[in-house]
């Protein structure tokens, strides 16, 4: 048990062998192999002789149990003997961006961690460690507003934020949803965990740094004052407290340097070579909509009923800009009031609310996170309390060319490029409509492509209709007639036919390669239309359904 | 009126009166009401010649002469402790368990006793009576349970009162105070009055190191340049340090390399949201469909093979008997089988060809034919040889070509190795397999966040993918295995009640 430990905190991991008997003294029975190397490697580790250390405390400690000679007993467990993994961390991870390519695993483990009772199935002190740095960690992506993507899925919350650059995803589990599977080795958990929490506390203090916050963290003077600390001694005692406040995760930290106001300062450009202008274009829009998007909810003021989940909503609207407050008696750390009359949204996760407030939206907690996904605010009317929620799409879900698209993540895209498809059509009969037109088109066109034998030409107009669907119109050239437009078109002409040219070019071999994959493109589209016309179809019947109940309600 | 006193109940205070030294008691009390040393003085007058002192020199010589056992043809003159003073030892053992036993049932001797104590009056009327013997009701059973079972107070610990070491103790401390008459100081008094008269703050005492868990433990910059971790060795020689394994081990660069290119968390697809798109729903749920079907046909398969095929009829005890007998009873049906086949002459091996010695001639011819055509057979190889040299071209297409196939070989080699560098590999008994499908119903998903159920587990999630990462090996939880049989035994007090 102790090598296992001692592999799994050195990061030396099983290996199969290329020839199992050669290895095995002839057998060729599955068992578990190290490189020899590797143990070798294994030996000079420091920590060998701290459990040694240990294992003979532990020794000692059981005669002295038994023999009652409990002076002893306290001698021993004064002087227990400890190790830490510090030097682990720095040999695994040389550099800090390789720590932050491993933080996956950690977060996700802390997370896990310290939603653990505090029951006898790991140590308390490993949870409220892991609970300890799972907050400065949510701390520190709500200073740096780097959360990207929020997920509910039904096993629990994925997040992912942009930590320096590097794409860092991680998984918590709802708040009381525990059941202890007997299938999991809760002792290689927690081997893994001790390591990741050592790693985790090395990877937030840089982090904090980065941002010149404190660390550990100190809530702002200003946000302290404002909790009251005679408030507090209702929720925990003093020595919690502290902690207990940096998980309300409603003020902001203090700064070792005081911020300075000159955030605004352009960033200087320095066009790398090689790249074009419209590259560095395509680049600035990118940062504009990045920029745009960590100032979401900037200016918002939120209040939490108690029904929702406080923990996630708080940490994704604070991440955002947003200013978040809840019910006194729920948590520490509430702001205002419910009857504050400048909060502009109140999230509510039940089916009626009773006496509302003028000047606020009432919301369920699922525009939230669709908002956050779609980078813009969504219109709220889809979310008021009662009404049937559209679907929560998955945003680590991307579409590639020819892939079937729901028809809310089309609806989406339009809205973030800036249309509005609501304001053009606004009852839900002519949405449907419109939409039976697509489909309509869809098929018509489909036919004719069939009729043409052009993989290329039929999939360019697939295209267009996906993105455009009602901005391609038929084109049609007749002969001897020129028009304004027709440079564009004869591009297009001479675009395909230099391209039927080279498919007619190529050789035997790639050519079959090229209709294998046309081919393959083709199916994928077919199967997409399918999709679409189930989809219809299942509209048609939920439309049908509702319209026979609501004549239902009537009669 | 007045009754005779009558002795009181012998409720369980008393548990055991004397029953078979009553006699005895009545002499002993009658002659002197006092204990042990009574004895003695009723002993010494009673046998003056035969009383014996204990020591051995006080023996009678002449006495120990004279004893002789008597007649030994009977089996009473046998017995090791006849005569007088065994029968005095035997009194007086019996005198001593006696009084013991007072002793533990009342605290003191009877005899000693007041006449309140062992008495009680008895007037005939209750009312006078409960007013008369006020204080000497029959205790409760439940406080007489509680009592001690003997009256005589335990002997005390006289350990629990001594001090270890107590003279040696003592000893040192008068040493001590007379050397400090002398002048002479201990050690640590002489360290402590220094200390005192310069004047000095003691040092603080530094807090212990907080544990690698402690929710309070502290963190530094660790990948910085100047960080504590190795600001010991910094800016010393590494060839010294190296000698003196003061210096860390490298690590090797194989270990750099993650064992599996798999990421650490693998988004659940988009049918797992918690309020799904129809579509995504779907194909989620025909997935898990298909794991479903897929164990089903194991199952089915297994159940197939197991089961009797159609068609076969189960032996009945008629066919059962008949096979048991089959060869034992001789039977008329012989008579078909007797007749020998009559296949068995023409399989029986031919027999080998005879040898005849070759003559010489022949021998010759042979060797010539032979050599002709090993000339034969050398003149059209290097005829073919030197055709070659008009075959170059058809023979660089051939290594070409050769060439070409090596190549998709390796190709195919490594691109098989690439495929299964993304499978988990077989690491121990037990081989990786996929945690079921995490899925909801269509009548199973929430409408709203406050109602969704959480289906499957973050914990069992993290702990496959570390399997399916490689990291660690799949195990199987150790199954408890008793060595022996278990032996059950009904206790006594449990076996009355059933």
């Amino acid at each position: 048990a102790v090598t296992r430990r001692l592999c799994i905190l050195k990061g030396i991991y099983p290996h199969e062998p290329k020839h199992k008997k050669k290895v095995n003294k002839g057998s060729t029975a599955a068992r578990t192999f190290y490189l020899l190397k590797d143990i070798k490697f294994l030996l000079h580790e420091p920590i060998v002789n701290k459990f040694r250390e240990y294992k003979v405390f532990v020794r000692k400690l059981r005669k002295a149990y038994g023999k009652s000679e409990w002076s002893t007993v306290d001698r021993l467990k004064d002087n227990k003997p400890s190790y830490k993994l510090d030097h682990i961390v720095k040999e695994r991870y040389p550099t800090f961006v390789d720590a932050l390519r491993d933080l996956d695993d950690a977060l996700s483990m802390c997370f896990l961690f310290s939603t653990f009772p505090r029951s006898g199935k790991c140590h308390v002190q490993t949870i409220q460690l892991c609970r300890r740095l799972a907050v400065e960690f949510l701390n520190y992506v709500i200073a740096s507003r780097s959360l990207r993507k929020v997920f509910l899925s039904i096993k629990g919350i994925y997040y992912q934020a942009e930590v320096l650059g590097q794409p860092v995803t991680w998984i918590t589990p709802y708040a009381f949803a525990h059941d202890h599977p007997t299938d999991v080795d809760y002792r290689v958990m927690a081997t893994f965990t001790e390591f990741y929490t050592t790693l985790l506390g090395f990877v937030n203090f840089r982090l904090y740094q980065s941002l010149n916050l404190l660390y550990p963290p100190k809530i702002d003077g200003q946000a302290d004052v404002e909790l009251k600390p005679a408030e507090g001694k209702e929720y925990a005692m003093d020595s919690e407290s502290y902690l207990e406040k940096l998980s309300a995760l409603s003020a902001s930290l203090a700064r070792a340097v005081a911020p300075t106001h000159e955030d605004e300062v352009e960033m200087d450009e320095f066009p790398v070579e090689g790249e074009t202008a419209e590259q560095l274009d395509a680049r600035k829009k990118e940062q504009e909509a990045l920029e745009k998007h960590k100032k979401l909810f900037e200016g918002l003021r939120f209040f939490l009923n108690r029904e929702v989940p406080r923990e996630p909503l708080a940490f994704i609207i604070r991440c955002f800009g947003g200013q978040v407050s809840w019910d006194k008696s729920l948590c520490i750390g509430a702001t205002y009031d419910v009857s504050d009359p400048s909060i502009t949204h109140q999230i509510v996760d039940r089916p009626r609310v009773e006496r509302q407030v003028v000047g606020r939206y009432y919301l369920q907690p699922q525009w939230v996170f669709d908002s956050v996904n779609a980078k813009l605010c969504l219109p709220v009317a889809d979310y008021f309390p009662g009404v049937l929620l559209p679907p929560h799409l998955s945003p680590f879900v991307t579409e590639q060319e020819g892939d079937y698209v729901p028809p809310e993540k089309l609806k989406l895209l339009a809205m973030q490029r800036g249309e509005n498809p609501d304001e053009e059509s606004e009852e839900e009969e002519e949405e449907e409509e419109e939409e039976e037109e697509e489909d309509d088109n869809d098929k018509e066109e489909e036919e004719e492509d069939e009729s043409e034998k052009e993989e290329e030409m039929k999939l360019k107009k697939l295209e267009e209709q996906k993105t455009q669907s009602s901005k391609a119109l038929p084109v049609k050239v007749t002969a001897g007639k020129v028009r304004l437009e027709d440079k564009q078109r004869l591009e297009q002409e001479q675009q395909s036919e230099e391209k039927r040219l080279a498919i007619m070019m190529m050789k035997k071999r790639e050519k079959y390669l090229y209709k294998k994959i046309m081919f393959g493109k083709k199916r994928k589209v077919r199967e997409a239309n399918k999709l679409a016309a189930k989809r219809k179809a299942h509209d048609t019947a939920v439309k049908e359904e509702k319209k026979k109940s609501k004549k239902a309600r009537r009669a | 009126m007045a009754a005779p006193p009558r002795p009181l109940d012998d409720g369980p205070a008393f548990p055991r009166p004397p029953r078979h030294g009553d006699r005895k008691w009545n002499r002993v009390t009658s002659s002197k009401p006092r204990g042990l040393v009574v004895l003695f003085k009723m002993a010494a007058p009673a046998a003056s010649p035969s009383f014996l002192g204990l020591g051995p020199a006080s023996r009678d010589p002449a006495a120990v002469r004279r004893r002789s056992r008597g007649s030994r043809n009977r089996k009473k003159s046998w017995k090791r402790w006849a005569g007088p003073e065994a029968q005095l030892g035997r009194e007086i053992g019996d005198f001593l368990e006696d009084v013991a036993l007072q002793q533990r049932a009342t605290g003191g001797l009877i005899a000693e006793q007041p006449d309140e104590g062992l008495f009680f009056v008895d007037t005939g009327n209750a009312e006078k009576d409960r007013r008369l013997n006020k204080g000497k009701e029959k205790p409760l059973h439940v406080d007489l349970v509680l009592q001690p079972d003997s009256k005589v107070p335990a002997p005390k610990n006289i350990l629990a009162h001594q001090i270890p070491n107590g003279r040696k103790e003592k000893r040192r401390r008068e040493f001590w105070r007379r050397q400090e008459e002398k002048g002479v100081l201990p050690r640590a008094e002489r360290r402590l009055r220094a200390r005192l008269q310069r004047g000095g703050v003691p040092p603080p005492e530094k807090a212990p190191e907080k544990g690698r868990s402690d929710p309070e433990r502290g963190f530094y910059d660790i990948w910085a340049a100047d960080n504590p971790l190795e600001r010991a060795l910094a800016g010393q020689d590494g060839w010294f340090l190296q000698q003196t394994k003061k210096q860390r081990v490298k690590r090797p660069a194989r270990l750099r390399t993650k064992p599996s290119q798999v990421p650490a968390v693998e988004v659940i697809a988009a049918g797992g949201s918690y309020n799904p798109t129809f579509e995504d729903h779907q194909a989620l749920l025909l997935r898990a469909h298909e794991v479903e079907v897929r164990k089903k046909r194991a199952e089915d398969k297994v159940e197939r093979q197991l089961s009797i095929p159609a068609g076969t009829q189960l032996p009945t005890a008629a066919t059962v008997f008949q096979e048991q007998c089959e060869g034992l009873l001789e039977e008329s049906g012989d008579e078909e089988d007797g007749e020998p086949p009559p296949a068995q002459p023409e399989d029986a091996p031919k027999p080998a060809p005879r040898r005849e010695k070759k003559t010489e001639q022949q021998r010759r011819r042979e060797k010539e034919a032979r050599a002709l055509a090993c000339r034969q057979r050398r003149e059209k190889a290097a005829r073919c040889r030197r055709q070659e040299i008009f075959r170059l071209r058809s023979l660089r297409r051939q290594v070409k070509r050769w060439e070409a196939e090596l190549l998709r070989r390796r190709q195919a080699r490594l691109a098989k190795c690439r495929a299964k560098d993304a499978l988990p590999r077989r690491l121990g008994r037990l081989k990786y397999e996929d945690p079921s499908l995490e899925v909801q119903l269509s009548d199973e998903l929430a409408e709203s966040l406050r109602t969704l159920k959480p289906e499957g587990s973050v914990l069992r999630d993290r702990f496959k993918s570390l399997q399916k990462r490689n990291l660690i090996e799949p195990r199987e939880r150790a199954k408890f295995k008793r060595r022996y049989r278990l032996k059950y035994v009904e206790k006594r007090a449990f076996r009355e009640v059933t």
